[in-house]
């Protein structure tokens, strides 16, 4: 009896304990959570319409425009995102191209990340049948009018789930910075773990992680929502 | 001269058109004269359609010439070579011309109201109360008026075409071409889109129809056109061409539709 109390006592007391050193930490970890945010935003509002334009100009009748947006699709796609990272930090220096440690993780996401939207899009695009570039034509719209009327909005009903995708997995990804020693939400944890010999730092950063990609998750299916009022 | 040309509202003339080594149009002629309903039938792979998409420049022909109430919008060149205007003269000629599909082709994503306006409001700039009392006049003429709000996939298949022919009315063409209209739909269906078109023939409209639609053809038509193997065979009055046909091969063709 008296040492299930005494458990009972010990268990108590370490979940009082665990308890404040997580709410002691969650300001740090709050802190990384922002520049994890901030550089997900930033990215996702820069490397969207990069990507839009990639997937016209991928689109293109003009063979040679064409080619060069599929090599660099390519490019981007074919080698590690901490490569490219690497290359803009440490190699563009040497001619003289410097960016902040924030720059550069921005630079690099959104190059990265236009090259698999632009893929997304481009599908997207070509999901849309034919016959409404026809009809648009015969009324008198100009491409531009097609795309940004009839196209664009057609599309992206087409593409939210693997949109979805994309950005949760550019969530998670931006914990890569942690080379260009951001002090994002997963390098924090870890320096956490390392100071203090306890994972729940790594448990709370899960946490947060997940909330986030919840909120995200739900957006998406919010507008999913928005866009099942019509079918093709 | 002594035609009155001002009343020629489509003059083709030795349209040539081939996909690679398929040659579809091989040297039509076709005019289309002011308030006047033109049907072209024939069997599949005719080249019926070509030659409609041709006119409205879905298709671009390899030879010949097409002139729009007068205005030239190709003609060929000493090597026989059709050569176009410049893409806005196009754009302003092919204005004129509106055009239903077989597939109807509505956006999907646009309430039946939002297809009809669409138009008039992006390419004319008109304001949106500008074109309302017209697009809401043209949706009580193909009998739609409590459907504006609906988006196009909760229509039936006529219903889907007659927006479709009052989206194609919203730019206010002078010609209204038709691409069988009413191959898509299901036989109950295709009446009440052929009425809605019955009743714009009444209206004066000039129309180009191709069409299966025997009974279609000899009520409405002015001018019957019967086109096989890319070329047209005959072509006159509907009691010339369906009724007395010349040609074995119109009297072929239209002996398939004798119930």
């Amino acid at each position: 009896m008296d040492y299930l109390v005494n458990f009972i006592e010990q268990f108590w007391i370490t979940l009082k304990v665990s308890t404040f050193y997580c709410i002691d930490i969650s300001p740090q970890l709050w802190e990384g959570t922002k520049l994890t945010l901030g550089l997900f935003i930033v990215t996702l509002l820069l490397s969207i319409p990069c990507g839009l334009i990639l997937a016209l100009l991928r689109l293109s009748r003009l063979k040679f425009i064409s080619f060069l947006v599929n090599a660099y699709i390519w490019l981007m796609r074919g080698t590690p995102l901490m490569l490219q990272i690497f290359f803009i930090y440490f190699a563009l220096p040497m001619l003289g191209i410097r960016f902040q440690s924030f720059s550069t993780a921005v630079i690099a996401f959104t190059l990265n990340y236009a090259a698999y939207f632009a893929e997304i899009f481009r599908a997207g695009i070509q999901g849309v049948n034919k016959g409404q570039y026809e009809a648009a034509k015969t009324l008198g719209m100009s491409y531009g009018q097609t795309m940004w009327r009839i196209v664009l909005p057609q599309m992206i009903k087409k593409i939210l789930p693997p949109l979805c995708n994309e950005t949760i997995t550019l969530i998670k990804d931006t914990s890569l910075v942690y080379v260009l020693a951001l002090q994002d939400l997963m390098r924090i944890a870890y320096q956490l773990v390392k100071r203090d010999f306890d994972l729940s730092p790594f448990f709370i950063a899960a946490v947060f992680y997940l909330a986030m990609t919840l909120i995200l998750t739900m957006l998406y299916q919010r507008l999913e929502k928005y866009y099942a009022r019509y079918d093709d | 001269m002594p035609v009155m040309t001002t009343d020629i509202m489509i003059n083709a003339q030795q349209i040539y058109k081939s996909f690679g080594n398929l040659s579809v149009l091989k040297g039509v002629n076709l005019t289309v004269e002011k308030s006047e309903v033109v049907v072209i039938i024939g069997s599949s792979g005719s080249g019926k359609s070509t030659l409609l998409r041709c006119i409205n420049h879905l298709e671009k022909i390899d030879s010949g010439s097409i002139a729009i109430e007068n205005e030239l919008m190709v003609k060929n060149n000493e090597a026989n070579q059709a050569i176009y205007q410049p893409e806005q003269e196009i754009k302003r000629i092919c204005s004129k011309m509106g055009m239903v599909f077989q597939h109807f082709n509505l956006f999907p994503h646009m309430t039946v109201l939002q297809n009809i306006i669409e138009a008039p409001m992006t390419v004319k700039k008109m304001k949106r109360e500008e074109i309302l009392p017209l697009a809401r006049e043209l949706l009580q003429k193909v009998g739609l008026s409590n459907k504006e709000d609906s988006y196009p996939s909760q229509l039936s298949g006529g219903q889907k075409q007659r927006v479709a022919i009052a989206r194609a009315l919203a730019m206010q063409p002078d010609i209204m071409l038709f691409d069988e209209p009413t191959s898509a739909l299901d036989p109950e269906l295709t009446g009440e889109v052929l009425k809605t078109m019955q009743n714009l023939a009444e209206d004066k409209i000039t129309m180009v129809v191709v069409t299966h639609e025997m009974g279609f053809a000899r009520a409405v038509a002015d001018k019957v056109v019967f086109m096989d193997g890319g070329v047209v065979i005959e072509q006159g009055k509907p009691e010339e061409v369906l009724v007395n046909p010349k040609h074995p091969r119109t009297c072929a063709f239209l002996s398939r539709f004798i119930d």
